[in-house]
């Protein structure tokens, strides 16, 4: 477990035993979630597992049934007004004011908040190319998720909290959004993001928490989880494939042999497959995937779901 | 099957809507015969043939055809109407406003195909509920020993189908055409209106008679139906209006560009776009509409209260005085010998004089309806509105406690509220001074002060439903639900002893029921009203910090 090694840093966001149903259908349950002050904590899982639930349990959106939570140790329900002070938000599926501009929708959110620094807002659009004459109604979703990322950056708030923020945006605005991401934690305060794809957090997530069915299954390292990161491998050979080749290396399940062609799942050390196959064969082509998030919880998490988490 | 998915869906989505006001009009006619049933109805033969055809009364009139002309040719046709005018209005640019029209145009359907089907969910939903409105009166009637075997129940029903259509088509069309729900709705509401309305008080006036026939709503029931039958003039010009809508529709929609989930310029938008108005107005008002919650509220609803204030002023207001003026002497006096108890079933306003003819045209029914209107729809739209278009997660994410967000939204709708009773008051005492009608501008002042508190009175209930539901279809159905069952409740009250003895639960009777206008303001009935107000707006705190934020609309 690499999440108790930093014991001294203070927590951006702690849960105890958040559980949320709604009437008798589960939101999430028993999550324990610590994420240290000055890291960029990944929140993974796919649609429906319960990361937006958590994420607006922890903003008092809506209430825990059971189980508690405190961000910059500020209780989520009575301190709920004060903890605002210190974040920015963006709600998944972000909605905004339509007839408003981009820039009356920033200037009606920091007169609600106060010390947003106007200098900084014009460097985050022109960073993100945001055009902020424009009526909200009239942006397109990646233009409008724009306005919703500068206005959860505006104040230079404490810790960031966003719902799969990236949705919509292009991929060089996304690695412009990702350097933002760093720079925040650079300076010491704190991003939770939540995303569904595994390769969006990677890149700038210190650590990871999954999430699967309303259970929080394990909080990993980037660089842990990377190395038991699934990928789909392919290679083809000058020869004959046999099965236990493949088997013998560590990490490899699935093997799927069709004449000189072979598939498998992988979740090893790459070079050593790479060594063992080109010893044996020539190879005339590979192609690697990197395994989507349910297959890693298939491989890893699934058989252990009954005994309780895996870390 | 797009056909099925479109029409069904169209029809399906405001099932809520028809029921609730089906079951509301057939309690209302049970209400109604009941009451009319203790009533001594020989006065009505006793009135003069130019009144009784005005009220549209025939020679032998009784309890059923009473009923159902009151509960079927105002409140259940005004009920239809507006539901016809809400589906046609959503029908084509609701989609659009919502963006879901893109995605309904991507299937292999044309426009044509999809206004169709649309259109034809909107006359099978109309012939629906018309059908389901007519088999509870035979039962209804039997129940209570009223006897309408004499009555052309039918005629009248088909008479509310054809007429319910119409509005709906008036405004699909509308909207067909300009892609622009709200002007849609507001176009067809106005002429709805205005020509319920001009039906109603038009014949009063020499001449007046002959304007009646440009107006829709006099092919409804201009031929009394429900004694007469079915005027076939009648039905084929409010059938072959439609027909020419529905064309008007088709060719409209298929001409123009599909908008987006575009919010169009507004006129204040144009203004802004000038550079040299904009740098003024921005000196005047800096940049007022988002400087906090309570401005930008103000901001989003100044339109309506506009259009509303305007509304009353002129037209509840300044003109009724001149227009009391014109009535002929003998028809003022016919209102003089008319029977107390029937004053009391059109709202209780003695006509012989302007008091009373303000007190029914204006005060009875448009001015609470006006600031209802207003409040109910802020009300509802408050929170529940910003739930339901989820603009409230970023609201909430900012330092500001839940109940500041409520108080932020209770201010502007109180203070429109008030505009709206003031400008009632203004138009009114401006009207009476025309024709100099001698009447008190104080007691109009405390009759436009008890107008304005029982509107808010319905539109704390919207707030306190939308504060504990989060649904604003419940916060608007709910409050202006209650609003018409109260007031029907109310003037049925002044008939029915056993009624009676409940007024005190109807907050209409500490608006109207000790006549401010004559006798000025009764602070016991303010007290009463404004405790009520208070109680529901506390209640409206309470509710929204309890609950859980609605994720999707």
């Amino acid at each position: 477990m690499s999440m108790s090694m930093d014991s001294e840093a203070r927590s951006a966001i702690n849960t105890v035993g958040l559980t949320k149903y709604y009437g008798k259908h589960l939101g999430i349950e028993d999550v324990n979630l610590d994420v240290r002050e000055g890291e960029v904590f990944g929140f993974l899982g796919p649609n429906g597992a319960g990361k937006s639930t958590t994420i607006r349990t922890i903003l008092d959106e809506i209430r825990p049934t059971a189980g508690s939570a405190t961000i910059l140790g500020l209780d989520t329900h009575a301190d709920a007004v004060e903890i605002r002070r210190h974040i920015g938000y963006i709600p998944g599926d972000l909605a905004l004011y339509p007839n408003l501009t981009g820039m009356d929708t920033l200037q009606y959110f920091a007169n609600m908040r106060g010390g947003v620094d106007w200098d900084f807002v014009d460097e985050l659009a022109d960073r993100l190319d945001s055009d902020l004459s424009r009526k909200v109604g009239d942006l397109s979703t990646g233009n409008r998720q724009k306005v919703g990322v500068i206005q959860a950056f505006m104040h230079r708030p404490d810790l960031l909290i966003m719902d799969e923020p990236t949705s919509g945006l292009d991929p060089l605005i996304q690695r412009e959004f990702q350097k933002m991401v760093s720079e925040v934690a650079a300076e010491g305060r704190t991003v939770f993001l939540s995303s569904h794809t595994l390769s969006e957090v990677q890149r700038v997530a210190d650590r990871v928490g999954i999430i699967r069915n309303g259970r929080l299954i394990t909080v990993e390292s980037v660089s842990d989880l990377r190395s038991k990161s699934m990928r789909e491998v392919e290679f083809v050979l000058d020869a004959e494939a046999e099965v236990s080749v493949f088997e013998s290396v560590e990490g490899v399940r699935n093997v799927v042999v069709a004449g000189n062609h072979v598939e498998m799942s992988f979740g090893g050390d790459m070079g050593e497959l790479l060594t063992t196959v080109t010893e044996r064969y020539g190879v005339a082509d590979i192609k690697t995937t990197e395994a989507d998030l349910e297959e890693i919880f298939l491989t890893y998490y699934h058989e252990d779901e009954g005994e309780g988490a895996r870390s | 099957m797009t056909l099925a998915n479109v029409f069904v869906k169209t029809a399906s989505d405001r099932w809520l809507g028809w029921v609730i006001a089906i079951v509301s009009v057939s309690l209302f006619l049970l209400m109604g015969m009941a009451t009319y049933r203790e009533i001594d109805l020989s006065v009505y033969t006793s009135l003069p043939e130019a009144f009784r055809s005005l009220i549209g009364i025939g020679d032998d009139i009784d309890v059923g055809g009473l009923a159902i002309n009151v509960m079927f040719g105002t409140w259940g046709a005004i009920a239809m109407a507006g539901l016809a005018l809400a589906m046609g209005s959503s029908a084509i640019a609701g989609e659009e406003r919502d963006g879901t029209m893109d995605i309904l145009l991507a299937n292999p359907k044309s426009r044509t195909y999809v206004l169709l089907s649309k259109t034809g969910a909107l006359v099978t939903s109309i012939a629906l509920a018309t059908v389901a409105l007519w088999i509870p009166i035979y039962p209804i009637a039997a129940s209570l020993g009223v006897e309408i075997s004499g009555l052309e129940v039918e005629a009248l029903t088909l008479h509310l189908f054809a007429n319910s259509v119409f509005f709906g088509l008036l405004a699909l069309a509308i909207g067909a055409v300009t892609g622009d729900k709200g002007k849609a709705t507001g176009i067809t509401t106005a002429i709805m209106v205005l020509s319920f309305f001009g039906v109603g008080f038009l014949p009063l006036i020499d001449g007046g008679d002959a304007v009646t026939k440009v107006l829709p709503w006099y092919y409804f029931d201009g031929s009394d139906p429900v004694t007469n039958g079915i005027a076939w003039g009648h039905l084929a010009l409010l059938g072959g209006g439609s027909v020419l809508l529905l064309l008007a529709a088709i060719v409209g929609f298929n001409r123009r560009d599909l908008k987006g989930q575009s919010v169009g310029t507004t006129m204040l938008d144009r203004i802004r776009g000038n550079p040299i108005l904009n740098r003024l107005i921005g000196r005047l008002a800096g940049s007022a509409r988002v400087s906090s919650i309570w401005l930008k509220t103000m901001s989003d609803y100044q339109s309506l209260v506009l259009i509303t204030s305007a509304a009353m002023f002129l037209v509840m207001g300044v003109m009724m005085g001149p227009m009391y003026a014109s009535i002929p002497e003998e028809t003022l006096k016919t209102f003089d010998q008319l029977p107390e108890q029937l004053v009391a079933l059109f709202g209780g306003g003695d006509m012989s004089t302007p008091e009373g003819w303000y007190s029914l045209e204006t005060f009875g029914f448009m001015a609470p309806g006006a600031v209802i209107l207003v409040t109910v729809v802020m009300g509802a739209g408050a929170l529940a509105g910003e739930e339901s278009r989820r603009t409230i997660a970023l609201l909430l994410a900012c330092p500001i406690s839940r109940n500041r967000i409520v108080l932020e939204k209770v201010i502007p709708m109180m203070f429109y509220a008030v505009v709206v009773g003031f400008v009632t008051f203004a138009g009114v005492s401006i009207g009476s001074l025309i024709p100099d009608l001698g009447m008190s501008i104080g007691n109009i002042a405390a009759t436009a002060t008890l107008q304005t508190l029982v509107g808010l009175v319905f539109g704390s209930l919207a707030l306190a439903l939308s504060a504990g539901t989060g649904r604003t279809s419940i916060a608007i159905y709910g409050s202006i639900g209650a609003a018409l069952f109260f007031h029907l409740f109310n003037s049925l009250g002044a008939l029915n002893d056993g009624l009676d003895d409940l007024g005190w639960l109807t907050p209409f009777s500490y608006y109207l029921g000790n006549d401010p206008l004559n006798n000025g303001m009764n602070w016991g009935d303010a007290a009463v009203l404004a405790a009520l107000a208070v109680i529901l707006i506390g209640l409206s705190f309470v509710l929204f910090q309890r609950r859980d934020i609605r994720q999707r609309g």
